[in-house]
């Protein structure tokens, strides 16, 4: 049986499928179809079968990220959409929270709301924050709004009422009476998608949720239809942004957790891979063409975060914590009207791409400084399919850095390189030292095509001591997919005051959610004994405006107040350095988590090989002190148990990996290159 | 008489007009100093247990050379611009370096004798040590939310000295050699109505200046220190230089504009707060001759408050990535008379002085407006920083609650757009509570959160909506105090943009009691379901109307930020008509 994962990104879709026979892993890429991304999907897939010899119903499983939702956001491209909303509340969306995006620059606006003002409409029916209803629901009123937004168009509706976290029915009852409307339209209640409390976040969620339903409805159609196409059985699987796997019925009616699909996949591949390579602590660093991510893995688990923006919209749902700078191998390199050397934020992208590329590209990136020092290769790269202009790379760094600043051309192509690798440490240290993490205990985790390329001079910055570059680092995130666990979030909120005497109401939260998820994965078909659910209180001091995250390990009825207390305490030390006694605890929300383990897949071996492999070629490369001759090798060469000394340079199709003078790298017994600093 | 504000500066490197030493070095040094700065901010904010520092960042930390020169700050709060240089230029003049010993801090917020803003925001500043020279300071400065004084929260707009706002907190040492001087600590603490809370926060502000200590100790280990006073040179002389290109780009000339407070906060005539902006190639001159004498209540602007809205405006208008140095400060020469509302005589109080800053940048702004090019012009903002404060019992049970909320406003169109609706501008950017926040909390219900049509002045670009709150009591008893401006006239608009709508304050609106409220008001008690609205103001626009794209207008009309009666008589009943022709 073979798996498949793939990752359709910008400018490639990344296919990984592992042989469940052989354990093999191969990898390959085609080019993204933006207008249609599931036509990459098949042709990839379709060369997979006729290429690589693999029968349709071979495929076992099938797992994609995608990016559809996210940039339906960006680009605004959603359907038109409707809000119906308590009275007085119209302008929630609008509103947010009253705060400017920029301090001093007033040219960065705030977003126009997906929902435009004449298509929010506010209905009587107001519930108080107990749950008594202090207006009854303007049945008529709803009836009404949807008449008028069916006559405007709209596609999808949201319906955001205030403290519906606490009490849906208001929202469920207008939802009934929208169906009866327009039984075609795309209908979300905030109760449903998040039932959190704080009525922005919840119904900025909800609204993004309505707004990409529709059309990410449609991509499914269109993917599911390629996929009988091509004589697929297997039930094609969607990582979410809490880097598990969700069904394709789960996308449809929660596409909005869709949001971070494809860099938290590749989080999890590297949780994985450092798990089992020895190295549960990570610093993951995937340097693209235009941005970095960078995240957290500590004791094998990514960090999380509860929410981040989407276009500047909030989207709250659980999701992998990944910090992203405008820093990449496309960043253009430039010196300001006061003498400074700047490298980023503007970046030449995919197109025109750096110099070197001989695309049109005038200005200097970072990639052609890396390419006028030989790190990389300074003829052809892409494993040869792409020609590589030196000497256009040299005259734009002499024309637009070297010269104004009066420096060698290799002294301008070093400063870039410094100051973007400055830039990429301080991201590092944001996740990392600036949340009170000791770097000592990590190890960097470099991906995507330029991660590998930066790694050991970031990590000699930040004082990292170890590299672990995985195999082909460029397609990390397709490989995560075939490691992820299916998932699904739930989330109960209710303000309580915790104590003996409410503590077993707060327990009692959990068992509604854990009905819901065992109806969950009984429709997934997950056996039992592959089921596991991680529970989480999240709580606060009264009077605080920020929770902290309690992990309950036992059922919670079986927790013991003065236990979740003491869970409490410490957590709370652990996040903010102290805790007060006898100061009152708040409950704010119950968390359930339901998985679904999947195996992972057993990867093959390298074959074992002698230490000092031969290299492919020499070159002269530029590390900080001069031009050193330097052994060029290939990553298919080097088999596990391979020992270099730097300085190396390891070429692979989608990376390269460079290590200085006086490290040293060897390859571990699954594959991985370990830089030790 | 005039007096220049201008705190002491060590000069910059002579050669600030050349190359830069070592541009690549600056630029990675740099990097270096945001991450010690954004670390400091991240653990101050963390560990705090106040809502004003923990939620609402009302904190700014910073690093100074050993000559007092700022270095680098991490500033959530424009307010806080360089505040903390008074601080460190206080305690340069109150102890001799020779005196000060490694393992010292010092503690300080008096705004006449020790460079505070106002006296709710207090500053540790921590000397740092390296090869047994005094080096840098580590400092930071927090907003306490009480601090004593007459009213709770140390800020009452009725305020007549600076007596009544609090504890006085000259220079002195609250750490000696490494040790906390806890009795001193508990006598600041007791001064305020929340001692614990005190006492927790001011050791994390000890905290934090420790830990930017122990990265600079790091960093200069990493780097070297003749390689770290190289850069900082550097970076001041850069920053400096960069401000200068941006001067010089404007045309050399002077001018003034008024901006008016509605009173001096207890009643009265319209308050004038001039500007006087002079260019003079890479000079830029900012003087407040012609503002009106100081304020008999507590709307005075102290010397650091007026000087972090100065540079606030700077920064803003004419670069708005400028890192916030020393270099930057060295370009902007402050003057104001004494004894005026910007340049207070002691002890005159000067708790409430945040109106009076958004004020005084409208002027900076006004003036800039005809020294700058029309695209870096903006129109006047609501400019006031709005706040209601309700307090009685809680919800839930017997306590009492105090809830303080400064409201967002309409922000001044551009020539690029219109202006963004509903948010804080110039020296502030807190968040609201959510209603279900402030339900769960207090006994009060939000009836309306919504934007204020028509508050946006009409203009080829539109100003921004003001923001409507209304909120109305569930128990009796609720006291409610407003503070607010705005409310006599409105935002001006900028060549030929038509102005912002006032604010207005309303009690038990839409019923048979509705009744307008004066835009300040104290502890009027609410009955159960009586209500109080703030209407903020609008912002003003930017062009003549006519020149508004029809599209645009379509939408103002449709969206309902405009009423059509309105639209028809700033833009004209035809273009109106014209406009939703056009399709949705």
């Amino acid at each position: 049986m073979y798996r498949v994962g793939f990752d359709v990104g910008g400018t490639f879709t990344d296919f990984t499928i592992h042989d469940g026979a052989s354990g093999a892993i191969r990898h390959f890429k085609v080019a993204s179809t933006p207008s249609d991304p599931s036509e990459a999907i098949e042709s990839g897939l379709s060369a997979l079968i006729t290429e690589l010899g693999i029968a349709a119903h071979d495929i076992g499983f099938v797992g994609h990220g995608t990016t559809v939702a996210t940039n339906m956001v960006i680009e605004r491209r959603g359907v038109r959409t409707g809000l119906i909303t308590t009275k007085g509340f119209r302008d929630v969306l609008e509103i947010g929270r009253q705060v400017r995006p920029h301090l001093f620059d007033y040219s960065v606006g705030k977003p126009e709301p997906l929902v435009p003002r004449q298509r929010r409409f506010e209905v009587a029916g107001r519930i108080d924050v107990e749950g008594n209803t202090l207006t009854a629901l303007d049945e008529a009123a709803i009836r009404s709004a949807a008449e008028t937004l069916l006559a405007a168009r709209v596609e999808a509706i949201a319906i955001c009422f205030l403290h519906s976290y606490l009490r849906g029915e208001h929202e469920r009852r207008a939802a009934e009476i929208v169906r009866e409307v327009a039984p075609d339209l795309y209908v979300s209640t905030s109760s449903d998608v998040l039932p959190e409390f704080r009525e922005y976040e919840r119904f900025s969620t909800t609204a993004i949720n309505s707004y990409v339903g529709p059309k990410m409805g449609r991509y499914l159609n269109r993917f599911l239809g390629r996929l009988m196409n091509l004589g697929i059985v297997a039930q094609p699987y969607t990582i979410h942004s809490n880097g598990g796997l969700m069904s394709v019925e789960t996308v449809r009616a929660y596409p909005v957790r869709t949001c971070l699909s494809g860099p938290a996949a590749g989080v999890v591949g590297a949780a994985e891979v450092g798990k089992e390579a020895g190295f549960p602590d990570l610093i993951t660093f995937d340097v693209g063409g235009t941005s970095t991510d960078v995240s957290l893995v500590e004791a094998g688990a990514p960090a999380f975060a509860a929410s981040r923006m989407v276009a500047d919209h909030p989207v709250r749902t659980p999701m992998v914590d990944i910090h992203v700078i405008g820093a990449g191998g496309g960043s253009i390199a430039w010196i300001d009207d006061a003498g400074a050397l700047k490298v980023g934020p503007h970046s030449a992208g995919a197109d025109p791409g750096p110099v070197a590329y001989g695309r049109g590209g005038t200005e200097p990136t970072l990639t052609d400084a890396n390419i006028i020092l030989h790190r990389l290769n300074p003829v052809t790269l892409l494993g040869g399919r792409m020609k590589v202009d030196e000497e256009a790379a040299r005259r734009a760094v002499e024309e637009h850095i070297a010269r104004p600043l009066g420096l060698t051309v290799e002294e301008a192509a070093l400063g870039i390189i410094r100051i973007a690798v400055a830039n990429m440490s301080r991201a590092i240290r944001a996740v990392s030292t600036e949340k009170g993490y000791d770097l000592a205990n990590f190890a960097l985790f470099p991906y995507g095509g330029a991660g590998p390329l930066h790694a050991v001079a970031v990590a000699e910055e930040c004082d990292l001591k170890r590299v672990l570059v995985p195999q082909e680092p460029g397609t990390m995130c397709a490989r995560g997919i075939l490691m992820s666990d299916l998932s699904l979030d739930f989330v109960k909120s209710e303000i309580i005051v915790a104590n003996d005497e409410s503590w077993p109401r707060i327990a009692a939260q959990f068992d509604g959610m854990q009905e819901r998820g065992l109806a969950w994965l009984d429709k997934e078909a997950v056996e039992p004994r592959r089921r596991s659910f991680l529970r989480v209180v999240e709580a606060r001091y009264k009077g605080q405006n920020h929770e902290v995250q309690v992990r309950l390990d036992k059922v919670p009825s079986r927790v013991a107040f003065a236990e979740f207390v003491a869970g409490f305490s410490e957590a709370h030390r652990r996040e903010y350095g102290y805790d007060v006694e006898d100061l009152a605890i708040e409950v704010v929300n119950c968390r359930l988590k339901v998985v679904g383990a999947i195996d992972r897949p057993r990867t093959k071996p390298p074959s074992a090989q002698a230490a000092s492999p031969l290299a492919r070629e020499h070159r002269l490369v530029h590390f900080s002190d001069g031009w050193v001759d330097t052994p060029v090798h290939d990553r298919a060469g080097l088999g596990a148990g391979a020992w270099l000394e730097g300085p190396a340079v390891i070429e692979e199709m989608s990376s390269t990996t460079v290590v200085g003078p006086g490290q040293h790298v060897h390859v571990d017994a699954i594959g991985n290159l370990i830089v030790e600093l | 008489m005039t007096a220049t504000l201008q705190t002491s500066l060590a000069a910059l490197r002579s050669d600030d007009e050349g190359r830069l030493a070592d541009p690549i070095a600056m630029e990675v040094f740099s990097n270096r100093l945001l991450s010690i700065t954004e670390d400091m901010g991240n653990t101050l904010v963390r560990s705090s247990f106040s809502t004003n520092i923990k939620e609402r960042k009302d904190c700014s930390v910073a690093l100074f050379d050993g000559a007092g020169r700022l270095v680098c700050q991490a500033s959530h709060v424009p307010l806080h611009l360089g505040s903390l240089m008074g601080s460190v230029t206080a305690v340069l003049k109150a102890c001799p370096v020779a005196r000060m010993r490694d393992g010292d801090a010092f503690i300080c917020n008096d705004p006449y004798l020790a460079g505070g803003t106002h006296m709710p925001d207090i500053s540790i500043v921590t000397p740092v040590f390296i090869d047994g020279a005094l080096r840098f300071f580590a400092a930071n400065i927090g907003h306490h939310s009480d601090v004593g004084g007459s009213v709770p929260g140390s800020i009452s707009g009725t305020a007549r000295s600076i007596f009544e706002e609090g504890l006085r907190i000259p220079v002195i040492r609250i750490v000696r050699a490494g040790e906390l001087d806890e009795d001193l600590l508990n006598l600041v603490s007791q001064n305020s109505r929340e001692a614990e809370e005190r006492s927790l926060d001011l050791k994390v502000q000890i905290a934090t200046n420790e830990r930017g200590k122990r990265l600079l100790l790091a960093l200069s280990l990493q780097m070297g220190l003749t390689a770290m006073t190289g850069a900082i040179d550097d970076l001041l002389a850069y920053t400096a230089r960069r401000l200068r290109n941006r001067i010089r780009d404007m045309q050399d000339g002077q001018a003034s504009c008024v901006a008016w407070l509605d009173d001096d906060g207890l009643g009265g005539d319209p308050v004038p707060i001039q500007a006087n902006v002079t260019v003079q190639g890479e000079r830029l001159i900012l003087d407040f001759a012609g503002s009106a004498p100081q304020a008999r209540g507590a709307m005075n602007v102290a010397e650091s408050a007026l000087l972090a809205t100065c540079y606030y405006a700077v920064k803003t208008l004419l670069d708005p990535e400028l890192l916030p140095n020393s270099g930057m400060f060295a370009c902007v020469e402050v003057s104001a008379p004494t004894g005026s509302i910007v340049n207070p005589a002691y002890p005159a109080p000067v708790g409430a002085r945040s109106i009076t800053c958004n004020k005084v940048a409208r002027a900076l702004f006004g003036a800039f407006a005809q020294l700058l090019p029309a695209e870096r012009a903006m129109a006047s903002s609501q400019d006031v920083v709005p706040v209601i404060i309700f307090s009685g019992q809680r919800r839930r049970d017997d306590g009492t609650f105090v809830y303080l909320e400064s409201m967002g406003g309409g922000v001044g169109a551009r020539h690029d757009g219109d202006g963004m609706d509903g948010v804080h501008v110039h020296i502030t950017n807190t968040s609201n509570l959510p209603a279900e926040a402030l339900e769960n909390e207090y006994a009060l219900l939000v009836d309306e959160y919504a934007l204020v049509e028509d508050s946006g002045g009409a203009g080829r670009h539109r100003g921004g909506l003001g923001i409507a709150r209304q909120i109305s009591a569930t128990r009796d008893g609720i006291v409610f105090s407003a503070r607010s401006d705005g409310h006599r006239a409105g935002a001006p608009g900028l060549f030929g943009g038509c102005d912002g709508r006032t604010a207005r304050l309303l009690r038990n609106p839409g019923t048979a009691h509705e009744d307008e409220l004066s835009s300040k008001i104290s502890n009027l008690v609410l009955k159960a379901g009586d209500s109080v609205r703030l209407e903020t103001p609008g912002g003003g626009g930017f062009g003549s109307p006519a020149e508004r794209e029809l599209k645009a207008l379509a939408q103002d009309i449709r969206s309902g930020k405009c009423s059509r009666n309105a639209a028809e008589r700033d833009y004209g009943a035809e273009r109106v008509t014209q406009a939703l022709a056009l399709a949705d």
